[in-house]
């Protein structure tokens, strides 16, 4: 199987897909032997190639769980709508919060999905789910979509990390860690939760000559170790310790600082903002999962004051990213997801909030391989129930998968042990896709 | 409604190999394991005409020995004694010694730990305080019996503070009786029933959706009573098959054996308001309820023990053992013991499977012997073209190190070898401190799982941690220290390699690393640090092999 993305000059014909099925099928055991497998550090040729095709995703992660008829599927006019009116986009007919203008008017790379019903409304299970697009079972710990983007489209000994999560506010962050799941570690998050520069990234008390040489030297002995010997853990000891330098070189790519100010600007100057923008530059150098995660949607009490302030932000932040990908050509092969683990209760409690809500809620895709300037089902006139084209979790999966060009029918293997990335029989919504 | 959340198919071996059918006429009970192991094993290379790898050396061996039986690395001055001594049973001596050490039952319930918390591969949590992996610990610190073990965890007795752990197994799944089945079956059976949860499986005819409802029966009467384990009179599995109206489950085990139990049928008024009663008192003494008449899980226990039915719970821990020890089970994964799933010797799986039955499930022997053997012994290395198949056992298997090994062997390593006291119970004493501090560390580092990918994290937190390098590198009391009053640089790099990869320096590593101490005479301290660091960051150090 060609890697559909690849370039199709006859040198670089090696698929990483198409080495992996070999390779599995010499092994006999599939496990685990399909992780990326073009050596990028000897071949800039190919990785430039990759990396200007490679797919990514750019996941805007609203912890707590944002309402969605403050945001894309208003009602205004009903009991419980709420003191906010609906806007007309850029779509004629579709209409969303008069609190994200911005999105309103370029609605055309974005998809809205009005009809997912996940029956799921706690945090920590929920996020479990919709980062995974299944509840899983008690023996199978199943990795998250950013470990599966670090497999599918991660490269091997790749100068950039594969996976990163911005997660800085407290709320929920034990909810939904990152998680590679029976993946590993090869393919966990690097999580940034207490500043804008990952752990461990600076050299500290050696100096730079020492730093670098005594690596040589690692290298030099574990390769005296390694020979005769074959194993695939063994491997990615080796791997882990030649990417270091390379990752510790691209620190840059965490510091919006060498952005222009007019960028900056754009942005915006809120915690959000500034994530936001780390992530493109992340993006742009090839990392093929990042989310940035925004907290304290969760607005069991003064969900609309609340909401005035925060949609606001997200308005801003998503409409500038999409802008930006844009104009830098990225949107193309990148995906982004306005994602929570739920919505918020159409029904307004006594403390003028609205609580979990997982039966009727909302879910944006925008970019790579999504038709734009569309709406996919509907909820019904108050808004509690699912009146059409209904989805859970796993279907939004699916799509997400054949967005971006990975087949959702794939399997990784436990042991001997087939698991497909989406539960058998379940199929993207074709509507969704470009 | 049931859905199918889980994908089931099952991919079968497209076999290179031609296993061999059981046969009945195994080797005599009265072989020992090292004989029988040794027996099958080169049995099996001979037929495919593959010649194994040579033995480790003396140093490997006792490496590998340490750090499967203590869960740590040899220190240097044993190292010393091991490769000086001419004793020719010294590695029968020094097997016994790791097995009488108070570490074995540690490492041991680490191991059983991890693998009863399903945690492999991700980060590890702390034991301490665990009562689950206190239970293991005492369990194996007297070698008690694994029918024991299971006896206890299946029937925990609540009213005995000491057998608290005891229960957490079943407390801990009690909420969810499809993982409390699934996990039971893969722990103590080898057997996942998850899949036919769904429907029946489509490979293997043995296994229907009855498999999966019939072992989830077994506790359907299981219920957290006040925080207690309770079990009620009453109580079915029903369920809608995929074909056909709901049913109720009948209470099956894995063997294709059927119980016939009371209380089957809805109680009247009256037996409901005893049943109640008799768990209300519990919770009203703030202890555990009285038992139920009938016990189904008792039921399970003398079900699965019996010798017609003892082949899942002898093979399975016949195999894990095996894995434990080798890093590779007979069958393989551990957890998919079925007859679509040969084992790469089946013949030798039966043989212990009889033998640990025969001798009351004893780990400890079972361990004892399958060191001994010849295939434990070989090298990791091959020299070969291609390396054969895993399945033959033919070369050592390079594991990686576990969360504690790797602590405790880090801690252990860089200290000052001369601090280490030279007397076998000070040493005990000191390594069991040492594991103590090396406890945090520990929880750096996931669980391995059987393809264990190193992360970038794990290189990026030895290359660039401050704090870490420095409790590891500087200080008084370090390797470091020690290093700067040998001169002789070629000594010093050789206590490195000694004290930090258990072996002798070679040539080869010794020139390269003198040659590096000797670009660094400006430097002196700064690089014998990043010697001790380059040896702490080979993957000779990070495996098992």
């Amino acid at each position: 199987m060609k890697l559909k993305n690849f370039c199709g000059s006859p040198e670089h014909a090696v698929s990483r897909r198409g080495f992996l099925t070999s390779l599995a099928a010499a092994a006999g055991t599939a496990a685990f032997a399909d992780m990326s497998a073009i050596q990028v550090l000897g071949s800039p040729e190919v990785a430039n190639d990759l990396r200007a095709n490679q797919k990514r995703v750019i996941m805007l992660w609203l912890a707590g769980g944002a309402s969605q008829m403050e945001t894309f599927d208003p009602k205004p006019g009903v009991p419980t709508g709420g003191p906010f009116q609906s806007i007309a986009t850029s779509t004629p007919g579709i209409r969303i919060s008069e609190l994200m203008p911005r999105m309103a008017r370029r609605l055309k790379d974005t998809c809205i999905i009005r009809s997912l019903n996940t029956r799921n409304a706690d945090h920590g299970s929920a996020a479990r789910i919709m980062m995974r697009g299944r509840m899983g079972e008690p023996s199978v710990d199943y990795p998250d979509l950013g470990a599966v983007m670090a497999r599918e489209m991660g490269l091997e000994g790749s100068q950039v990390p594969d996976y990163v999560s911005f997660y800085t506010a407290t709320e929920g962050r034990s909810m939904s860690p990152g998680s590679a799941g029976f993946l590993g570690a090869r393919y966990g998050s690097m999580d940034l939760t207490t500043s804008m520069v990952p752990e461990n990234i600076r050299r500290a008390g050696v100096n730079e000559q020492d730093h670098s040489e005594r690596a040589e030297l690692r290298d030099q002995l574990s390769g005296m170790f390694e020979r005769g010997r074959t194993s695939s853990s063994l491997d990615s000891h080796n791997q882990a310790y030649r990417r270091v330098s390379g990752i510790m070189a691209n620190e840059q790519l965490f510091d919006i600082e060498r952005e222009p100010q007019r960028i900056r600007d754009r942005y915006g100057n809120t915690l959000f903002g500034r994530q936001a923008l780390a992530a493109r530059r992340l993006c742009e150098a090839g990392v093929p999962f990042i989310r940035v995660g925004r907290a304290w949607w969760d607005t069991h009490a003064q969900n609309f004051e609340s909401h005035q302030e925060m949609v606001p932000e997200l308005d801003h932040v998503m409409s500038t990213l999409l802008d930006d990908l844009e104009e830098r050509g990225l949107l193309r092969n990148t995906l982004v997801i306005t994602l929570a683990e739920f919505g918020r209760t159409p029904s307004i409690n006594s403390t003028v909030g609205r609580d979990h809500f997982a039966s009727a809620w909302s879910t944006t895709l925008s970019g790579c391989g999504v038709r734009g300037g569309t709406v996919y089902g509907r909820s019904d006139e108050s808004g509690n129930r699912v009146a059409e084209g209904e989805i859970g979790a796993a279907r939004l999966f699916a799509t997400i998968y054949r967005a971006l060009g990975i087949p959702h029918t794939k399997n990784y293997y436990l042991g001997a042990r087939p698991i497909p990335l989406t539960d058998p029989g379940t199929e993207p919504i074709r509507e969704v896709l470009a | 409604m049931l859905r199918c959340f889980t994908a089931c198919s099952f991919f079968l071996f497209g076999s290179s190999l031609a296993f061999a059918q059981p046969s009945a006429q195994l080797l005599p009970a009265d072989r020992s394991i090292e004989q029988a192991v040794d027996h099958y094993i080169d049995a099996k290379l001979k037929e495919d005409k593959v010649t194994p790898s040579p033995r480790a050396d003396d140093a490997a061996i006792l490496r590998r020995l340490t750090l499967d039986l203590n869960g740590r690395v040899p220190t240097v001055v044993e190292l010393q004694e091991y490769l000086a001594s001419t004793d020719p049973i010294k590695k029968t001596k020094l097997v016994d010694r790791l097995l009488e050490s108070s570490a074995y039952s540690r490492h041991g319930a680490q191991t059983f730990y991890a693998f009863m918390q399903y945690s492999e591969g991700r980060p590890r949590k702390g034991d301490k305080g665990n009562p689950l992996y206190d239970y293991l610990l005492s369990s194996l610190s007297e070698n008690r019996s694994w029918d024991r073990i299971f006896r206890e965890m299946m029937l925990p007795n609540e009213a005995d503070p000491k057998m608290k752990g005891a229960s957490d197994f079943l407390k801990s799944r009690v909420k969810d009786l499809n993982k409390l089945a699934i996990d039971t079956s893969s722990t103590f059976f080898g057997v996942n029933v998850s899949c036919a949860q769904c429907h029946n499986h489509p490979h293997v005819q043995q296994w229907t959706q009855d498999q999966f409802y019939g072992m989830k029966s077994f506790f359907a009467r299981t219920v957290d009573s006040g925080g207690f384990l309770g079990e009620r009179d009453f109580g079915v599995v029903k369920y809608i098959p995929n074909k056909g109206a709901e049913k109720v489950s009948p209470i099956l085990f894995l063997s294709g054996k059927k119980i016939d139990a009371p209380g089957m049928k809805d109680p009247t008024g009256e037996e409901r308001k005893k049943e109640q009663m008799r768990l209300d008192q519990g919770k009203k003494a703030k202890a555990p309820p009285g038992p139920p008449q009938y016990s189904l899980r008792a039921k399970l226990v003398e079900t699965a023990l019996a010798p017609e039915n003892r082949e899942f719970f002898a093979r399975n821990i016949a195999n894990r053992m095996v894995h434990r020890v080798m890093g590779r089970g007979l069958v393989m994964p551990l957890d998919q013991v079925h007859s679509e799933n040969p084992a790469s010797h089946p013949e030798l799986l039966d043989w212990l499977a009889r033998d640990l039955a025969d001798h009351g499930y004893d780990l400890k022997r079972v361990v004892r012997g399958l060191v001994l053997t010849n295939t434990y012994a070989r090298s990791s290395r091959w020299e070969g073209e291609k390396a054969p198949d895993e399945r033959l056992f033919a070369v050592a298997q390079v594991r990686p190190l576990a969360p504690m090994q790797m602590a405790t062997s880090l801690k252990l390593t860089t200290a000052d070898p001369q601090s280490l006291p030279t007397d076998r119970k000070k040493l005990e004493d000191r390594i069991v401190a040492l594991e103590g501090s090396a406890s945090g560390l520990a929880n750096l580092f996931p669980q391995p799982t059987d393809n264990f990918q190193v992360g970038v994290a794990e290189a990026m937190l030895f290359a660039n941690n401050e704090a870490l390098q420095k409790s590891l590198l500087a200080g008084v009391g370090t390797l470091t220290e020690r290093m700067k009053q040998e001169p002789d640089l070629t000594k010093r790099v050789d206590l490195a390699v000694r004290t930090v990869l258990s072996r002798p320096g070679r040539p080869e590593d010794v020139q390269a690393l003198v040659g590096y101490l000797q670009r660094r005479q400006d430097r002196p301290d700064a690089a014998n640090q990043q010697i001790v660091w380059v040896l702490l960051t080979s993957a000779e150090f990070r495996f098992n092999h």
